[in-house]
């Protein structure tokens, strides 16, 4: 009898606190994604995942909105040099770190010089901090940055340096610090994370700018994106950040879910590589092979090839429809470095057809392939794509199609991905490739990749090279005036499109998807579609 | 011969496989095209100097072995290099120190990295193991009890369509059906369960559990309850069960004193089989579920040419699968006593 007792109360008592606290129910947002950061360690991350987090528990000098433009966080003012090399910061007061002690400029200096001086981490002294000559801290809360040559890029050098807090860093191995505490001053802190299940993070109410009204955001990784569409359907998050194209007619039927779509954050594009690397001046050192096929570095060719391909068709069929057709390297989504002013070269398959019969290549054994002008070789092209991809095989299949109408010939073969990186630069051992590049807001890191001097770093695809080219990169980078700059970028884009250097198929949308019976107030209308940046984070409150 | 000197034979041939296994272990995964200071990253920004960097961290810039900068053939590089300082005897100095180094990818120790992932594979291939081995011995012996009847041919039936389902296949359609049904989609735990009472805790981790487990537990009962349920009709057809029958013993009887043991041999070393490979992690339903485990890992780690984690978890699968071979030699052994004397 009295084990019955015993067993009655336990089992009371659990049903009790399985009931929860009581209280207010916590407004916890839950995301769900594909991925998971690949450390919380700031100079060493390169997911893009890992900035998602940054970004919310840290904050930087500047804060990059989803128009593209930037405006100061940590700073309240800015003062700069009129030669433009030297920028002092007024870091504002009051603003605490999540373990309570006071954010100072000491913090700003002391996380720019580690990222200055620390040459492992993979972007810093490549591409975020080359210009930076000196960063001191001053008695009353400035930070002075002294730059070694007048840049017009600032905002988008500083974005991505996050600060952080002195007082823990300097006692670690900046290296191997994992970094799972992660303090940090931003809107949200760090509650809990397990590497590739979740991240759970806390409201930062005190924040000094931008306080969020939720209390929690779960990030949960997702291995199957069917998992993900599900997940949303039956309510377990609340939002998705990517989906296959093939599930968001389903889900813009259900009346409870909203669907986003647009310019992704991280701007990406999809491209079509042509191998133009003359045998000849082959990076041999760098492990240069150079096997590509000669008539590809005939302009004619791949302008031939532009005008047989039929983008619209490749947006219907390969992205249901959710793209852009493409022009330039520079997407659309970074706003106004996108020359939208060019006209593309119109889907014309007898105009395709004229240019390779005036430039000679006549298809002489009536096979159905074009050879080159001396006959030797057929225009029989090696087309491949990273085996990670979902769209690229349908592409491939599409291409091949529309070239094969013009006598071109594909043999199409999907290849890992790290073994394509390898075949590809600077080996330039193929002859046409499907990829895409990501990058920043900044066109600069795009535009890069048309240079000679990328060529042997293996950034250069191509192996493109045209020195009028080369000189307006060199010039776009050390332009202060945002009019003059923007022009160069425009000439740029221009050059590279008549010369088809790549072709664009189209720059794919991202769609994202949430509840709208659980949060009000996401961002939808910006230039870009990104429920899970902390400017639409911090603005959603619960459904009354 | 005797049962320690087999065992000390069998031992000493794990030994020397392990090893084997150390060697070629690191040569497998650097034969691969790519480079792993490269691999994962495809972006302008890095800049051909960072690249450099990381190699230098990673140890990559060292020569795989002694005259070898890599295992490129078109590579050689000079002889004149310290064999203390090739890529190849630190990675076995480090294994004899207990290392097994940190991973390119995530910035963690592997060995911290794979504890992890090994116990929530344990988890969840253990408990579908034992299920499916109680569930398939069960339905074996039922059918071979009752062979020729209803119960057999629909257990039979049943059987083979579960062990030929394609397992992720199934486990979408379970995951359709869980999750209309209330159960999680994703992961090993919900997000802030740490904080609840240990005995809520478990309950949320059963109810991720759930799904995967069915999954894993339908496909291989299927499996289990078909070599049962064979094996068991031969020994029962043997002339020392007539005998038993003879002696009027009880059909349960017959089967607990007689039969079982001898029919226990083939479930045995398929068990071990199994066990020894599942390890590495059900990938499929790991991929389906997202649930956390090994095979995901290594999944991840070939895409990012990550060498140590690799290394790491190819090691631990190699070490896992001579073990369950040893035990199920041992187990042998002791089932059947003629083993001792071959």
């Amino acid at each position: 009898m009295k084990q019955k007792v015993l067993y009655v109360i336990v089992l009371v008592a659990l049903v009790l606190s399985a009931c929860g606290g009581g209280g207010g129910q916590a407004a916890v947002v839950r995301i769900g994604w594909a991925g998971s950061p690949d450390t919380l360690n700031p100079g060493m991350a390169i997911l893009v995942e890992a900035y998602t987090i940054f970004e919310q528990v840290y904050d930087s000098m500047y804060e990059l909105n989803l128009d593209g433009s930037f405006t100061l966080s940590l700073a309240e003012s800015v003062d700069v040099s009129d030669d433009g090399i030297v920028y002092t910061f007024k870091i504002r007061d009051g603003v605490m770190w999540h373990d309570g002690q006071p954010l100072t400029a000491e913090d700003v200096a002391f996380s720019y010089n580690l990222y200055k001086d620390t040459p492992e981490y993979p972007y810093m002294n490549g591409y975020y901090t080359p210009y930076f000559d000196s960063i001191e801290a001053t008695e009353n809360n400035e930070v002075i940055l002294t730059l070694t040559e007048a840049i017009p890029n600032i905002e988008s050098q500083l974005v991505f340096l996050y600060v952080l807090p002195k007082h823990i860093w300097e006692n670690e191995d900046k290296l191997e610090y994992e970094n799972f505490e992660m303090i940090g001053s931003g809107p949200f802190k760090m509650a809990e994370y397990v590497q590739n299940e979740f991240v759970r993070l806390q409201a930062n109410k005190e924040h000094f700018y931008t306080p969020p009204k939720v209390d929690e955001v779960i990030f949960q990784t997702f291995a199957n994106q069917d998992a993900l569409v599900q997940a949303i359907k039956t309510g377990q998050v609340d939002m998705i950040t990517e989906m296959p194209n093939t599930a968001a007619a389903a889900l813009d039927e259900d009346p409870n879910i909203e669907l986003v779509v647009g310019a992704p954050l991280a701007p990406g594009v999809t491209d079509i590589i042509f191998n133009q690397m003359d045998p000849e001046n082959c990076p041999v050192d760098e492990g240069g092979i150079c096997s590509g096929h000669p008539a590809l570095r005939d302009r004619d060719v791949r302008l031939a090839m532009s005008h047989a391909t039929d983008k619209q068709r490749l947006i219907d069929l390969v992205l249901l429809g959710l793209g852009e057709p493409g022009l330039t390297l520079i997407p659309d989504g970074l706003g106004v470095w996108y020359n939208d002013s060019i006209e593309d070269f119109e889907y014309d398959v007898a105009k395709a057809k004229e240019i390779l019969d005036n430039g000679g290549y006549a298809d002489t054994n009536n096979d159905g392939v074009r050879e080159m002008p001396d006959g030797s070789l057929p225009l029989s092209f090696r087309m491949n794509w990273p085996s990670d991809s979902i769209n690229a095989p349908r592409m491939a299949e599409l291409l091949s199609q529309m070239w094969g109408e013009i006598g071109i010939e594909l043999e199409l073969q999907a290849v890992d991905p790290d073994a394509l990186t390898a075949q590809c630069c600077p080996a330039f051992d193929f002859d046409i490739i499907i990829w895409g590049w990501a990058s920043d807001p900044d066109p600069s890191a795009l535009l890069y990749v048309y240079t000679t001097e990328s060529i042997p770093t293996g950034s250069s695809e191509t192996g493109y090279s045209n020195p009028v080219y080369d000189e307006l990169y060199a010039k776009q980078q050390v332009t202060l005036d945002f009019d003059a700059r923007k022009d160069i970028v425009w000439e740029m884009q221009r050059i590279v499109h008549d010369d088809v250097v790549y072709i664009i198929p189209f720059y794919d949308a991202n769609v994202q998807a949430f509840r709208t019976d659980r949060f009000t107030g996401w961002i939808t209308n910006e230039a870009k579609v990104a429920l899970e940046d902390v400017t639409s984070l911090v603005v959603i409150e619960p459904v009354k | 011969m005797n049962r320690t000197r087999i065992l000390l034979r069998k031992i000493a041939w794990s030994i020397f496989t392990i090893l084997f296994v150390i060697v070629l272990n690191f040569f497998l995964f650097r034969v691969l095209p790519g480079d792993p200071a490269r691999a994962g990253v495809r972006d302008p920004r890095l800049k051909k100097e960072a690249v450099e960097m990381l190699r230098v961290r990673f140890g990559l810039d060292k020569p795989v072995i002694n005259c070898f900068d890599s295992l490129n053939p078109i590579e050689f590089g000079s002889c004149a290099v310290n064999p203390m300082e090739t890529q190849f005897f630190i990675y076995v100095r480090n294994l004899v120190q207990g290392e097994l180094g940190f991973s390119y990818h995530s910035n963690r120790p592997v060995a911290e990295l794979l504890a992890q992932r090994l116990w929530n594979t344990v988890l969840l291939i253990g408990a579908g193991q034992i299920l499916s081995i109680i569930f398939g011995m069960i339905f074996g012996i039922l059918a071979a009890w009752k062979a020729r009847t209803a119960i057999d041919y629909g257990a039979v039936m049943a059987s083979l369509i579960a062990w030929s389902l394609p397992t992720f296949w199934l486990g979408i359609i379970l995951l359709f059906w869980g999750s209309a049904n209330g159960f999680p989609l994703a992961g090993k735990a919900t997000p802030g369960a740490s904080s609840l009472p240990l005995l809520q805790q478990w309950g949320d981790i059963a109810r991720h559990m759930f799904l995967p487990t069915l999954t894993y537990t339908i496909v291989y009962m299927g499996e289990y309850t078909l070599i049962m349920r064979s094996s068991l009709i031969d020994v029962l057809s043997e002339d020392y069960i007539l005998t038993a029958k003879a002696k009027g013993l009880s059909m349960f009887q017959i089967l607990k004193d007689h039969a079982l043991k001898n029919a226990m041999l083939p479930l045995v070393t398929v068990i071990a089989i199994n066990l020894g490979f599942t390890v590495a992690g059900a990938i499929q339903i790991e991929a389906v579920f997202s649930w956390p485990g090994l095979g995901s890992a290594i999944f991840e780690a070939v895409g990012r040419r990550d060498f140590p984690v690799l290394q790491g978890a190819f090691l631990l699968i190699a070490v896992a699968v001579i073990l369950a071979n040893l035990v199920a030699d041992l187990t042998y052994t002791y089932l059947d006593p003629r083993v001792q004397t071959e």
